[in-house]
């Protein structure tokens, strides 16, 4: 009784651990994106720098919490809820890992445009840069307070993101027809816009597993279902 | 003595430790009344036996002396009559001879019977059986009659043994009327001894029940030295000591509370899981209603951030006290100071971390604006010095020979000279109000007046841009509280702006009005190029500038408005600017009306 009580303890914590750890790399990774576009918008390399050596952390964090994960699998044999959590959080984990990749691809980007004139003052970029964040932070907001309707939120906001992208390649493909010399840095402009938005698909990817994570009760009941039929 | 009032028969009834003392009463009344039942019963018995064997005897004998065998077998039933007895008479070989109450024919040989032979062996003999003669119990006397002392036949008397029964059964229904009647009597006292018994029980009861509830129990009231009196008194004692140990504790812990609570620094305390356990008023006051729901979560779940958790991940691993800066930065940042540290002493060697938030982002942003303030006012200075070197360098290699553009050259200097000399100006005048070194003579001043005297400044430049003044200001307005001079120096500096910002042929106005709540408002309106909403609260820094080349392409120092915006304060006045990009800019000033006018 007594040991029984010790390793379920050991197991909540080891579930609580892969819980924090998970939180940190959305932290990790929200400040990655942050770092990017401000070094992007506040023409600051060191910053870039800073997310390009950073992703380092992320991936290795990545590896650990999927580690941590498969341990916890294949060890603990967890059902139900907990079940549902370390299926979502190998997921989410992944998304959060892309989400790095992506603040390394704009900061690359960012350290070009940095090297050269600005085209234009930048207007929609922050504006999606800062609905982006939010979308990370509200999705792991969701994933901590297990709350659906902010998962609603994020999916809705992803659309926001898609306009502006499309509004971004709009605005710059004026700027590149007018003048051919503004083509090499509309075009990285406009893959730093894709990658937000990529970003942005990821959050909505994150949010979703959330709404799956809480109420995955009727998915649960199907899968019941076809395992009885067997 | 108490009774509870609400407390009756019925009550007591049901109460187990009534029938428990009522039983045991009951058992001891029972055994007793046995016991001597017994006793007596068997003691009245040998006593009536012994009666009867003696008046028995005692008759056998009279008759054997006083009647011979003939005499007695004639008078047989006299004899018993007188006797009260049952005579029979044998003779030596068993034959019944005669009988008081039965036919002797019927009779058969009486020689085994145990009286009989006891008498033929011992003189006498008794015997109690069962007579099937009678048919009833009897207790028999056996005597030999003798004739020249030889035995010539034995003589029986009998009596049936119902009398002693009937007296035991009397004795025996006496026995159980007094236990009857001590029955109900040991029932009365058994049912008074519970009351004083219990009574002070149940009041306990009830005390301690209200003092479980967390009502105030008040004193128990028994006023008795026995064992009762002596158990309320301890209980007194106990709760009163209780009560002040409490109060003591709740006091302590209020005055910890109350240093919790009061503190300017955030405190959050984690508990032996890294949840969040508590937080006090300072830290509301610095994350504000953002970070509410924060009890139960790990600091992970509730902040997202990076650097407090790595202060608190390396607090775990070293053990030792760590200080860190933290920025914050979700909508509006946050900078504090960190302090991790471990609670000690808590009882159940439970391991607390507690989590000091120390918010300096206001001085971080003053000493931001130190820092800004240096560079700005550096860069102020540095151009028009550079502007003027390079010009007297140029006019010192050889320049200053042509004289069309030494003289030029000279014209920029004095310009760019002149406007060092304002910038200098326009500091010692901020620095003056700001170390409270300008002296105000606050005086009653009439508006128009000023306005009159400011205007002719200003219409000269708006002359030269083809600007309208249109100046509205009602004679009979109440005169302001005010430094004349500074006053003028207020409009002459809103005045300006407005000019300045105002492009060819547009109208800058001049209104004031009395609000009627102590204030005079003068509002100074422009058609200029506007300012964007959000820079707006940003105007009254020093060397703020929205358009940077602009307004130092028009001369200005950066610190008109600054200066404005501190004189207002010193008028107890007010600035408020309302402005709309392309459209135009409205600043309007209150200065408070002079109060001693109505008196003069």
């Amino acid at each position: 009784m007594k040991e029984k009580k010790l390793t379920s303890t050991h197991y909540e914590r080891e579930l609580r651990e892969v819980k924090k750890s998970l939180i940190y790399l959305g932290a990790l990774a929200e400040k990655a994106i942050q770092d990017a576009t401000t070094s992007l918008l506040e023409r600051n390399s060191d910053l870039a720098h800073e997310v390009i050596a950073g992703d380092d952390q992320i991936n290795k964090l990545d590896v650990e919490i999927e580690e941590k994960c498969i341990r916890l699998l294949a060890l603990r044999q967890p059902a139900a809820r907990d079940l549902r959590f370390i299926t979502t959080a190998i997921k989410i984990n992944g998304h959060l890992e892309r989400i790095g990749d992506m603040a390394v691809n704009i900061a690359k980007r960012a350290l070009i445009l940095n090297e050269e004139p600005q085209l234009k003052p930048y207007i929609d970029l922050p504006r999606m840069a800062d609905i982006t964040r939010g979308m990370i932070r509200e999705s792991l907001d969701a994933l901590i307070n297990e709350d659906c309707d902010l998962a609603n939120k994020v999916r809705r906001d992803d659309e926001m993101v898609d306009n502006l992208n499309e509004q971004i390649f709009r605005e710059l493909l004026t700027f590149m027809i007018e003048d051919p010399r503004t083509i090499h840095r509309a075009i990285l402009i406009t893959q730093i816009s894709k990658n937000l938005e990529r970003v942005s698909d990821h959050a909505e990817s994150i949010a979703d597993m959330v709404i799956y994570m809480v109420t995955g009760k009727s998915v649960r009941h199907q899968f019941r279902g076809e395992k009885h039929e067997k | 003595m108490q009774y509870a009032p609400t407390k009756g028969i019925k009550a007591h009834m049901k109460s187990r430790l009534f029938y428990k003392i009522f039983g045991t009463y009951l058992v001891i009344i029972v055994l007793s009344m046995a016991i001597i039942g017994f006793l007596v019963g068997k003691e009245v018995k040998n006593k009536l036996m012994g009666k009867i064997e003696y008046d028995l005897i005692t008759y056998a004998r009279m008759i054997n002396l006083t009647s011979p065998k003939k005499e007695i077998e004639k008078n047989v039933v006299q004899l018993a009559r007188i006797s009260n007895a049952r005579i029979t008479l044998i003779d030596t070989a068993g034959k019944v001879l005669a009988d008081s109450e039965k036919d002797v024919s019927r009779m058969d040989n009486h020689l085994n019977r145990p009286e009989i032979q006891e008498a033929k062996v011992l003189d006498k003999g008794t015997a109690t059986r069962f007579s099937h003669t009678l048919g009833v119990d009897m207790f028999y006397v056996a005597l030999p009659v003798k004739s020249d002392s030889r035995a010539i036949g034995y003589i029986r008397l009998a009596r049936p043994l119902v009398e002693i029964k009937n007296s035991v059964r009397k004795l025996y229904g006496l026995i159980f009327q007094s236990f009857v009647i001590i029955l109900v009597l040991s029932f009365l006292i058994a049912f008074i001894f519970f009351s004083r018994l219990t009574s002070p029980i149940q009041e306990m009861e009830q005390f301690t029940k209200r003092l479980r509830e967390g009502e105030d129990p008040g004193t128990l009231m028994i006023d008795s030295s026995d064992e009762m009196g002596r158990l309320a008194r301890n209980i007194n004692y106990m709760v009163m000591e209780l009560q002040e140990r409490v109060r003591s504790a709740n006091e302590e812990k209020g005055k910890l509370e109350a240093a919790f609570a009061s503190m300017t620094d955030g405190v959050l305390v984690l508990d032996s899981q890294d949840k969040i356990e508590a937080s006090n008023e300072a830290f509301k006051d610095i994350f504000g209603v953002k970070y509410r729901d924060i009890i139960g979560k790990t600091p992970v779940e509730a902040f997202r951030n990076i650097e407090l958790q790595n202060a608190l991940d390396r607090f775990k691993e070293t053990g030792m006290p760590v200080s860190q800066e933290v920025v914050l930065e979700d909508g509006e940042q946050i900078i504090l100071d960190i302090n991790v540290s471990s609670i000690h002493g808590l009882p159940n060697g439970e391991e607390k971390t507690m989590v000091v938030f120390h918010d300096f982002t206001r001085l971080k942003k003053l000493e931001k604006m130190r820092v800004d303030f240096v560079a700005n006012i550096t860069h102020e200075i540095k151009t028009p010095l550079t502007a003027i070197l390079g010009f007297i360098e140029t006019l010192q290699e050889g320049a200053i020979e042509e004289k069309e553009t030494a003289r030029k050259f000279l014209e920029t200097i004095y310009r760019h000279a002149g406007r060092l000399n304002r910038l200098v100006e326009d500091l010692l005048t901020i620095s003056d109000i700001e170390l409270g070194e300008m002296k105000f003579f606050f005086e009653s001043v009439s508006l128009s007046g000023v306005v009159e005297n400011v205007l002719p400044v200003i219409e000269s430049k708006a002359v030269e841009k083809g600007l309208v003044i249109d100046k509205n200001i009602p004679e009979e307005l109440s005169p302001v509280r005010a430094d004349r001079d500074r006053l003028a120096q207020i409009l002459l500096n809103v005045l300006d702006n407005a000019v300045k910002f105002t492009p060819e042929s547009g109208k800058v106005s001049i209104t004031a009005f009395d609000d009627k709540k102590g204030y005079v408002i003068v509002s100074i309106s422009d058609t200029g190029v506007g300012i964007p909403e959000d820079e707006i609260p940003r105007l009254g820094e020093r060397f703020y500038r929205v358009d940077k080349t602009r307004s130092r392409e028009l001369g200005g120092t950066g610190l008109g408005l600054s200066i404005v915006k501190h004189l207002m304060i010193a008028h107890k006045g007010r600035i408020e600017i309302e402005s709309r990009l392309g459209r135009g800019t409205t600043v309007f000033l209150s200065f408070p009306v002079f109060e001693g006018a109505v008196n003069i």
